[in-house]
Order: structure tokens, then C-alpha cells, then sequence
């Protein structure tokens, strides 16, 4: 899942297997969690107006190769012509902080917005590398798009020296390989977002940029819909093409016979099956009323049996 | 931040005219007729709606499911306007677990001051308006729980808000999120520690009067939409001849894991239900005795009296002195009347986790249905 434009991105092959990780290898892909990216753009909302673009720590795991980006967490820092600052007591202190209630996540990069690289870039990188070391410091770049002709994405970067001498302002940035990941448990929080989101764009309700979270029931009558609507848009596909008026895709019609096929045998669902499971799910709901009503009961009697006594 | 959101907020509401000059403006002018009704120093517009932000949905789903158990918890910060309570951030709570309770506690005070004062610094909001609780399969109900709600409840502004995030329901594919906050019948009494069974009466106390829902809304900001709306797009995919599930690459693919037909929840759901029937049984069968044991004492004393006022009849009767009849509070011991808040909370807690299992009963029968018309069994 890529984050953005096509990017010229180094996918350097993994080593063998039974190569030990040494520390201090360059990370070969990045993967960044939402609220990562999430607490950016919040940063980015909320910068002063006097600057161009903010900083931040990114906490994360490493694993063998790839660097696993959890958290973010802003900082204060101030760039003019003349020089770059970084308060590092800042960074430190809240790194203390998110470090108590996390210990796993350590400080695997920095981020910024906008996709300027520059010398202040190479100098703030060189104070974060200082601060992983040994290992590589990772840089996030997150460009918000809300610039004209540049489109939003991410990119990720390692760094390498260049030049002779080894200078902190000289360093050529690599572009990684990144990518969105996040725990499938967490996807219905992220599809109630990009609903929410989708909602809000579009104009008629512009106006109430909010949705409520809906119930289960609701949610499943959605993806019922957004299925049962896919199913007639192959049927008029394939309609279209038995009438002749379309010219059939193969490929398509490679793909419909694969998923039809895996249809058919629906494991536990035959039908001594399904009147089974049919059963267990009456007998399942009838017992939650019970409880439920027992329980409603006994509360009430509380109260009023030892009102007459 | 305080002074920019307000503004940012109150252009938003402003008809046309006037918000063209609100924003270029400093913020110290004047407030604008139409919002003064808004200003509220005294926190007394009531709170109708709780909004909370994306930043704060994916933080809280995040902690929630990286936290081992379901003690994971935090703050939430932001600002009312008029009458909705805008959550705008939050952060996690380390989780206090052993240790003695009074080092545990000034450790999470100063954790939380040093976080709100860097977060101040980098222009977020600071002001704590309430805190937020992950649950699994719905039961939330539980001492500490109210205990906090019931701090928070005299500190804050408005009393603050709990916001519930189940975690069980959020992996089935809908992200459940609420938010509570305590009635006023609950606060008086627990004000007053006082849950005994007239107590109870008297504040028409079940438990599902203890708590009372607050509509929520979710809100993403313009950025943060438009940034989605880039991720969730599909775009071709750079690999020639892509199977049907990589052709297009995005993001965020959309997904149909809430039609998972799979009803592994269920076993563990019956048997929280039956744990908390036999803890809310215990609880009860303490009760009696302890009710019980005060009906005793109080024949005992009301035997005592009516022997002594036989006993002064008689003294009278025969010319003599009455004895004194006050001490029967003191011989007595009369035991005070167990807190009925204990067995209220389990049954809350059982009638909750019967709720997501008819909830969950209900949602596998339509899927049942479903995969049967479709496979054409």
C-alpha cells in the first residue's frame, strides 16, 4: 500500500536468511501507523504563523530491516537564514514521557512537512542520528498538499554522508520504500474516519462536518449495499458481453470463474449446517433478552420489595 | 490555542459578512453580538453533544489495542463551545499497576502536568475535559471507572466526559465509541455515600440510571479529509498484468471484514455473562446476610425496649422510679445498611455483556441469511 505518488524508492532485496542483524544496517522499508501521520497534519494545523513547516520525533520498533513508525510526537524548533534550532530539552522531556507509558517505542526518526530537503534538513537529521545510534535515523517527510501542484503523500529517507570530509550539513537523502500499516482490529476505526471524511467533502452536507458512529446493525446493512451493488454491476457486465454490445475481457472473466468457484463450497454452511448454527443463534439471542430482562427485573425489585417491608 | 480555535470556531458559525472580518482580525476585539449567547465563563450552557477528532479516534484505538488488558486509559483535552464539548487530543495514562497506591498517584500527577505544560508549548490544547476507558464487550461498568468519572465530575468544567471505546465490537468492523457522563440522581447519592436500599429509592437509582449517554459526533478536520480522501483513492498499480485484488493500489483498501460469518466471540461473551452472574450472586448472598444479621439485632433491641417498657409498666404500676430507656443504642450495635452500589454496578455489567451478545446474536443471523441467498443452499 503506497503512500502517494509513484516514488523512485530503493527496494534493496532482503539478505539471506541466517544473516545476523547487525545493528546500525540501513533500514530497507518503512511502515508508519495513522495516528503517526494523524498527529502530523494536527501538528501542521496548529504551527505559528511564522513558520514554514514543522518538526517532530517519531517513535517506533525496528525490526530486522524494516523501521516500524508508531507515534509521532511534536517539537518546538526555529529555522531563520542564519541558523536551525532544535530544543532538544523538549524532545527529551517528552520523550521521558511517552516513554513511560510506552517502553517499547523508541526514537527511530524525525519528521517534517513539506517535501523541502535542505542543509537544515541534513543538520536536523544528524542530531537524530546521534540520537538513535547506533542505528540510522529514519526522516518522514509528509507533504499536507495544501500547496498549489503538489500532491499530498509521504516519503520516507535514510541518510548517507557525502563529500570528502564528513560534514553534518552535507548528507544525501535515500528514499525508502513506506507504506500505511496498521492492526486489522483497527481497521473500523480508520473506515469510520474515511467515511466520515467522505461525508463531510461532499457538498450538501458541508455544513455538519461530523457523523455519528453508527451500530452494528447500520454497518452491516452498508456493506450488504456496497456488495449487492457490486453484484449488479458484474451482472450488467456480463450481460453486456453476452448480448454482444461489449467486447469480454478475458482476464475478467478469469477472475469472476476463480471467486465463483471458491463460492460454491461454503464449508459449515450446508444445510443440516445451517439450520444448526440457525438454532444456536436463536437460542443464543432468546438467552441475552432473558438475561437482559431478568436483570432489568431484579434491579427494579430492589428497589421497591424493601419499600413495603 | 485557546484564543485561535474559539476564533476559528466562531468564523465557522458566523453568517457571511461578518466572518470575512473575524479571522484577519486580533482576537481581542470585541466579541460579536451573535456569539455572545456562546460565551460561557461559568460553564452554563449544558452539553448537548461530545465531537470528538480523528487524531483522538485512531490515538485511543491505538492505546486500546496495544495496552495488554483493557486498563488501558488517558485524558482527553479540548474546549466546549456552546453547548458541544470539542475533543481535539489526548493522551494516554501509564497504567498503575502494584506499587503502593500514594507513589503511584503522585507519579501521574506529575506525568500529567509535564505533559500538559508540553503540550502547551507546541500550541495544543491543555485543558483536561474528561478521560477515556477501553472496555471489551461492553461492560464498562466498574468502580474505578466511576470513581475517576466522579473526580473528574467535581473538578472540571462541566464535569467531564468518559468516552468508551469497546475494543471486541471494534474488531468485528464497527468502531464503537461512546460517551457518558454521571447523572445527577448518581452524584448526589455518591456525594453522600449513601447507597442503601432507601437511598436507592429515593434517587430512583438502577444501573441505567447511573450513567446517561451524550450524543457523539466525529469530526475531521479539512487536512485531515482531504489527506484521507488521497490515501483511501485507488491508484493503478505499477505491476503489469496485477492480479484482481493488486490491480488498483490505495492506502486504505476498502474492506468487508464485518461480513466474517466466524462467531468466535460468542464463547467468551456467555462466559463473562456467567462470571459476572456468579460475582453479582456472591454479592447478593452478602447482602442477605448482612441483611439478615441487621434484621436480628434490630428484634433484639426491639425486644429489649418492649421488655423494659413491660418492666417500667410494672415499676409504675408499683410507685417506683421508671428505668431510663435511652441505651439501647449503645447496648445494639446495629450494623449500617450494606451499599447497594456494588451489586448495582454487576448487574449493570451483566446486562451489558448480554447486550453485545444479543447485539452480536442479531448481526450473525442477517449474515446468516445472507451467505444462505447467496450460496443458494
Amino acid at each position: 500500500m503506497p503512500l502517494g505518488p509513484s516514488s523512485s524508492a530503493i527496494h534493496i532485496q532482503a539478505t539471506p536468511a541466517g544473516a545476523s542483524p547487525a545493528p546500525g544496517r540501513t533500514p530497507t522499508a518503512v511502515t508508519i501507523h495513522p495516528v503517526a501521520l494523524f498527529s502530523i497534519l494536527d501538528h501542521y494545523l496548529r504551527r505559528k504563523d511564522d513558520q514554514d513547516r514543522v518538526i517532530g520525533t517519531l517513535l517506533g520498533v525496528r525490526s530486522n530491516k524494516t523501521v516500524e513508525v508508531r507515534s509521532s510526537f511534536a517539537v518546538l524548533h526555529s529555522e531563520t537564514s542564519e541558523q536551525v534550532a532544535v530544543d532538544m530539552e523538549y524532545h527529551r522531556t517528552m520523550y521521558e514521557l511517552h516513554h513511560k507509558v510506552n517502553p517499547k517505542e523508541v526514537i527511530v526518526g524525525w519528521y517534517s512537512t513539506g517535501s523541502n530537503l535542505n542543509t537544515y534538513s541534513a543538520l536536523i537529521q544528524n542530531f537524530y542520528s546521534q540520537e538513535t545510534a547506533p542505528h540510522q535515523a529514519v526522516h518522514v517527510a509528509l507533504n499536507t498538499g495544501i500547496e498549489e501542484g503538489e500532491q499530498a503523500g509521504v516519503k520516507a529517507y535514510v541518510s548517507s554522508p557525502v563529500g570528502v570530509f564528513p560534514k553534518p550539513e552535507n548528507c544525501v537523502f535515500v528514499p525508502v520504500p513506506c507504506e500505511l500499516r496498521f492492526h486489522p482490529a483497527e481497521r473500523s476505526g480508520i473506515d469510520l474516519l474515511t467515511s466520515t471524511a467522505a461525508h463531510s467533502s461532499s457538498p450538501t452536507t458541508s455544513s455538519h462536518p461530523t457523523a455519528l458512529p453508527t451500530t452494528d446493525l447500520e454497518v452491516l446493512e452498508r456493506s450488504i449495499e456496497s456488495v449487492s451493488l457490486m453484484l449488479d454491476r458484474v451482472l450488467a457486465y456480463v450481460r453486456s458481453v453476452l448480448a454482444g454490445e461489449r467486447k469480454g475481457d478475458p482476464a475478467v472473466g478469469r477472475y469472476l470463474m476463480d471467486t465463483l468457484g471458491a463460492g460454491i463450497g461454503t464449508g459449515d454452511l450446508e444445510k443440516g449446517g445451517f439450520n444448526a448454527s440457525l438454532q444456536d443463534t436463536l437460542m443464543v439471542s432468546y438467552l441475552a433478552n432473558l438475561v437482559r430482562s431478568q436483570a432489568e427485573v431484579s434491579s427494579r425489585l430492589a428497589l421497591t420489595t424493601l419499600s413495603y417491608s | 490555542m485557546a484564543a485561535t480555535s474559539m476564533a476559528a470556531a466562531l468564523a465557522a458559525s458566523l453568517p457571511a459578512p461578518q466572518a470575512a472580518s473575524v479571522p484577519a482580525a486580533p482576537t481581542y476585539e470585541a466579541i460579536p453580538a451573535s456569539m455572545s449567547k456562546a460565551v460561557d465563563i461559568e460553564a452554563e450552557i449544558p452539553l448537548t453533544c461530545v465531537q470528538i477528532d480523528g487524531l483522538v479516534v485512531t490515538k485511543i484505538l491505538k492505546h486500546s489495542r496495544e495496552a495488554s488488558s483493557t486498563t488501558a486509559h488517558g485524558l482527553l483535552l479540548g474546549l466546549d463551545l456552546d453547548g458541544t464539548l470539542e475533543i481535539s487530543n489526548s493522551f494516554p495514562l501509564p497504567n498503575h499497576a502494584g506499587d503502593d497506591d500514594d507513589k503511584t498517584s503522585k507519579s501521574i500527577a506529575r506525568y500529567q502536568a509535564s505533559m500538559l505544560r508540553s503540550l502547551k508549548e507546541v500550541q495544543a490544547d491543555d485543558s483536561v475535559v474528561g478521560f477515556y476507558q477501553a472496555t471489551t464487550l461492553g461492560a464498562f461498568f466498574n468502580q474505578s471507572l466511576i470513581d475517576s468519572q466522579a473526580i473528574h465530575q467535581d473538578r472540571l468544567r462541566h464535569g467531564g466526559v468518559v468516552i468508551v471505546h469497546d475494543l471486541s465490537q471494534t474488531a468485528q468492523g464497527n468502531a464503537y465509541f461512546r460517551a457518558f457522563r454521571l447523572t445527577n440522581a448518581f452524584l448526589d447519592a455518591y456525594k453522600k455515600a449513601n447507597f442503601s436500599t432507601t437511598s436507592l429509592i429515593s434517587h430512583r437509582l438502577t444501573f441505567s440510571t447511573i450513567l446517561e449517554e451524550i450524543p457523539l459526533k466525529i469530526r475531521t478536520n479539512a487536512l485531515l479529509s482531504s489527506f484521507l480522501g488521497t490515501l483511501a483513492e485507488p491508484s493503478p498499480s505499477s505491476v503489469q498484468n496485477a492480479p484482481p485484488e493488486s490491480a488498483t493500489t490505495s492506502a486504505i483498501t476498502p474492506s468487508f471484514s464485518n461480513l466474517d460469518l466466524g462467531t468466535a466471540g460468542l464463547a467468551r461473551n456467555l462466559e463473562q455473562i456467567i462470571e459476572s452472574i456468579d460475582a453479582y450472586r456472591t454479592e447478593e448472598g452478602n447482602l442477605a446476610y448482612l441483611g439478615r444479621q441487621i434484621g436480628r439485632e434490630k428484634a433484639r433491641a426491639e425486644a429489649y425496649i418492649s421488655k423494659r417498657k413491660e418492666e417500667n409498666a410494672a415499676r409504675i404500676a408499683q410507685g417506683l422510679a421508671p428505668l431510663p430507656e435511652e441505651d439501647v443504642q449503645r447496648l445494639f450495635k446495629i450494623p449500617a445498611e450494606p451499599s447497594r452500589l456494588e451489586s448495582t454496578l454487576l448487574l449493570g455489567q451483566v446486562d451489558a455483556f448480554a447486550k453485545s451478545l444479543e447485539g452480536s446474536a442479531s448481526t450473525g443471523l442477517v449474515k446468516m441469511y445472507a451467505a444462505k441467498a447467496s450460496s443458494g443452499i
